[in-house]
């Protein structure tokens, strides 16, 4: 019963905190929304029972990813600061705002409407060892090519980001 | 009772906030936040539908760990570009940045 | 040696004329002595097919004899000869005829240029047309139809630098052509339903009752096509007039006694097949009686003398049409026979006339003839005497057989009708020669300088004027059994579903075939003789639109071309209109202009921008997602 209520609260935050990523008219305002909806979706793990997700989320997104937004926010600011004249919304946001609600409508219909198949009605715990024992027998190949991805991004993001004349 | 649904419609509607984000923003970084948005919401639904429908076997779990590295990344690649583009055009705006045409 | 060496009466002129045309300028007075020799060779030879004809046990049994000569899968296409006695009169006259006209031509293209090249084309001539009348089957008829019709065009036109010849060698081609296509057309029908090109198998079938009756009526109502533009019958008569561009030897060979007659040939050939579906024979019949009509009069109001004997030939082959249209090839092809010596020789005297006189050959020009040149008048008389139809020449028995025969089979009106064309013949006829020979010269520096010519050209005249007198008394049966034949001419020749048919004498229509010729030469005499010209410019001014018409021949040339003008002009107007505005504007200019433009408006989709980008992605999922719902609800 309680968690259920907690649940409400945590999925409203969520919703609201993504909707102030989107809607916002400062930048910086965005990115702190984000750290708090991607928290929240952190949270949402622990509700699914899944601890070991709710510890990676926290770890990267909420150390990672954040400070690699914030720091790229703080690098491509122009000169004057940034002037509230200019919107961040594009020409084409009726378009898009077309296209999100229908897509919202689509998926939380598919959602409600489709018969889960095999559904238990209550979440699992999942523990820790078993998602582990999954990613390394079932899915090694595919883990190791993800480590190479990992890699290629790092260097291929200095290269790219390297200052000019610093061969 | 939350159910499997209440999560998967709740997927729904970040992902769709991500899609107006990605479409609707100017800034090159809020269009990237668009994209962490999406991500995420497809990994908060493989996460649901591992632990509701398949615990034995956690696929939706494992999916939900490569798909939050694999975003790891490609944002920190992206947010190298964006930093490039900076540089050359001093300028984040993604219409500024129209090169690629007619 | 026998009938089935028959094919090399058309090898030996082939062959001549191979070496005529490679080596002919090189040679001793330009090859002619080799074409003669040739020509005499198939001559020759002829007497000795014509014996093992005869002697073979079967008396009149038909001989065939074929080789395969090609095969394709299945189909297999034989080609050979067959010979029987329409092919034997055939051969007759062409070997006869032929062999004058080459010795006549010594003397007449004497210092023309090209004069071997002459020679050549006459030997090729002479090859095909007995190809042609040897041919079992139609495929190989066709083929020599055509290449004796080349040699027309070649000799028609062969002095090409007078742009009137060029013209009139290409109007005669093409308005044969025009006649050709229907042969081709009906020779495809029939192979369609027998199966084979070969005639007698055909003509079997066709007795059988193997074609439907409409199908083989148009068939055969095509191939008649066909045998009317070779013949020049009405409307296709134009060309024969304006062939006499050519040189006066090649007008009585080809013109007059051999190619002009394939098309009375074919249909001879072929009557077994047209009396199946008898409605073509009363077809025929009309055709020739309106030909022999028309032409009877256009011959009136012509002055140059070849154009005379050319409506006359084509006058003359109506009746022999219409002899055919009665059912009696004995008639038709007797009187072929008979038409071939004395039309030759009418035209080799006016030949004669021409190098007597130094190249005239208007009547306006000449007259009082007679006494200059003797022995081309004597002949040139005895010619018109038998076109006319006097006895005992013989034009008068071929004439009147087919009045005969007409009588029985059609009755009154026709016998009435070709009789008048009878009278307009001896009219014409008579006319012709008077104004020719007698009388008082028109013309006093012409008749100064005229003299008779050489013996090469006067020989031929001779030998065909004495074949123009004998000849029509093969009719009897003591003479046909003479000569070795089993009878007279209508017991050799004969369709097989009426049987022999001895000659009976009809008192009645041998007198009234006698009072058609005089009443003719009379009437022409009355106006001609003596000088009386006026009363002929009188009858002229009496009537002047009806004189202008004859003059004008009907005035079918300018129909033609007014039709050729208007018609074929006009259409290709609409054609060139479609080509340039549909097909090229619209069509080809359109397409590529269309394509550039569909690419101005959709080089925007490259906007390089990049929410435009995402945009399409984000409908083009959405476009999918509809899509997988639909097909699934």
């Amino acid at each position: 019963m309680i968690t259920d209520v907690l649940w409400w609260i945590f999925a409203v935050g969520i919703v609201g905190a993504a909707a102030g990523v989107v809607f916002s008219r400062s930048v910086i305002h965005s990115a702190i929304f984000l750290i708090v909806a991607l928290a929240g979706v952190g949270a949402m793990y622990l509700f699914l029972q899944i601890e070991f997700l709710a510890l990676v989320q926290f770890l990267i997104y909420g150390g990672a990813v954040t400070v690699l937004i914030l720091l790229a926010l703080m690098l491509t600011r122009t000169a004057a600061g940034t002037p509230r004249g200019v919107s961040l919304t594009g020409p084409q946001w009726p378009f898009a705002l077309l296209v999100g609600s229908g897509l919202a409508a689509v998926l939380v219909g598919a959602a409600v409407a489709t018969a889960w198949p095999g559904d238990r009605g209550e979440p699992a715990l999942l523990p820790i060892g078993r998602v582990g024992e999954r990613l390394f027998t079932d899915f090694g190949a595919a883990f190791i090519v993800v480590t190479a991805v990992l890699l290629v991004a790092l260097v291929g993001a200095i290269i790219i980001a390297r200052q000019e004349g610093s061969e | 009772m939350v159910s499997l649904e209440h999560y998967v419609a709740l997927s729904g509607i970040l992902f769709a906030l991500g899609v107006y984000a990605v479409l609707a923003r100017r800034n090159a970084i809020l269009v990237l936040m668009g994209i962490e948005l999406m991500l995420n919401a497809v990994s908060l639904n493989f996460a649901a539908f591992a632990s509701y429908l398949d615990p034995e076997r956690v696929t939706g779990a494992v999916f939900a760990v490569f798909v939050i590295t694999v975003a790891a990344a490609e944002v920190g690649l992206a947010l190298a570009i964006v930093i490039r583009l900076f540089r050359l055009r001093a300028t984040s705006n993604v219409d500024e940045a129209a090169e690629l045409k007619w | 040696m026998g009938a089935e060496h028959a094919w090399l009466l058309a090898a030996i002129p082939a062959g001549a004329f191979v070496v005529l045309a490679l080596f002919g300028r090189y040679l001793a007075r330009g090859g002619d002595w080799l074409g003669i020799a040739a020509i005499g060779t198939s001559f020759a030879l002829f007497f000795v097919v014509l014996a093992d004809f005869l002697g073979t046990g079967s008396g009149l049994g038909p001989f065939a004899a074929s080789i395969d000569w090609t095969r394709i899968g299945d189909f297999s296409f034989p080609m050979g000869i067959y010979v029987d006695p329409i092919t034997i009169v055939m051969l007759a006259v062409i070997t006869t005829v032929a062999l004058m006209v080459n010795v006549f031509s010594v003397g007449y293209m004497k210092g023309e240029p090209r004069y071997w090249w002459f020679f050549a084309v006459l030997q090729l001539f002479a090859a095909s047309m007995i190809l042609l009348v040897l041919a079992d089957n139609l495929l190989l008829l066709y083929i020599s139809w055509e290449l004796v019709g080349l040699c027309s065009f070649l000799l028609i036109g062969f002095y090409w630098e007078k742009r009137s010849a060029v013209e009139a060698a290409k109007k005669a081609f093409v308005t044969t052509r025009i006649g050709d296509v229907g042969l081709l057309i009906g020779i495809i029908l029939l192979w369609r339903e027998a199966g084979t090109f070969n005639i007698q198998e055909i003509l079997h079938l066709a007795e059988e009752g193997h074609f439907s009756h409409t199908y083989l009526l148009v068939a055969m109502l095509f191939i008649f096509v066909g045998a009317m533009g070779k013949s020049a019958q009405v409307p296709f008569h134009v060309w024969l007039p304006d062939a006499m561009e050519g040189p006066t030897p090649v007008s009585a060979l080809i013109h007059a006694a051999t190619m002009v007659v394939a098309g009375v040939y074919l249909v001879n050939r072929m009557l077994p097949a047209f009396e199946v579906v008898d409605e073509t024979l009363l077809v025929i019949t009309i055709v020739g009686l309106v030909t022999a009509l028309l032409t009877g009069f256009m011959a009136f109001a012509q002055t140059d003398i070849k154009k005379v004997l050319a409506y006359s030939t084509v006058g003359q082959l109506g009746f022999m049409f219409v002899a055919a249209g009665a059912g009696a090839p004995e008639a038709s092809m007797f009187h072929l026979m008979t038409h071939a010596f004395f039309k030759a020789l009418l035209f080799l005297a006016a030949g004669s006339v021409i190098i007597g006189t130094h190249h005239h050959q208007d009547m306006g020009e000449l007259g009082g003839l007679w006494k200059k040149m003797p022995i081309t008048g004597t002949t040139f008389l005895v010619g018109s005497l038998a076109l006319a139809g006097v006895p005992p020449l013989a034009g008068f028995w071929s004439k009147d057989e087919i009045l005969v025969v007409l009588d029985k089979q059609w009755g009154p009106w026709a016998v009435s009708l070709l009789g008048f064309a009878a009278v307009l013949t001896a009219f014409y006829t008579t006319r012709l020669f008077i104004r020719t020979f007698l009388g008082q010269p028109r013309d006093a520096h012409i008749a100064e300088h005229t003299a008779e010519t050489p013996p090469v050209m006067t020989g031929p005249l001779v030998f065909l004027a004495v074949l123009s007198i004998v000849s029509g008394l093969v009719v009897f049966h003591e003479v046909g059994t003479a000569l070795g034949f089993p009878g007279g001419f209508g017991e050799f020749v004969f369709l097989p579903t009426h049987g022999p048919h001895a000659y009976e004498f009809d008192a009645a229509f041998a007198g009234g075939s006698v009072v058609l010729a005089v009443l003719g030469i009379f009437t022409a005499s009355w106006f001609y003789w003596g000088g009386r010209l006026d009363r002929s410019t009188r009858l002229a001014q009496w009537q002047p639109r009806l004189y202008d018409m004859l003059v004008n021949k009907f005035y079918f040339d300018e129909l033609y071309q007014a039709a050729i003008d208007y018609g074929v002009l006009g259409f290709s107007y609409v054609v060139s209109w479609f080509d340039r505005y549909v097909v090229n504007d619209t069509g080809v200019d359109g397409s590529a202009q269309l394509t550039g433009y569909t690419g101005y408006i959709l080089k925007h989709l490259q906007s390089g921008r990049l929410p435009h980008y995402a945009m399409s992605l984000a409908l083009g999922v959405v476009a999918l997602a509809v899509a997988g719902l639909v097909m699934r609800g």
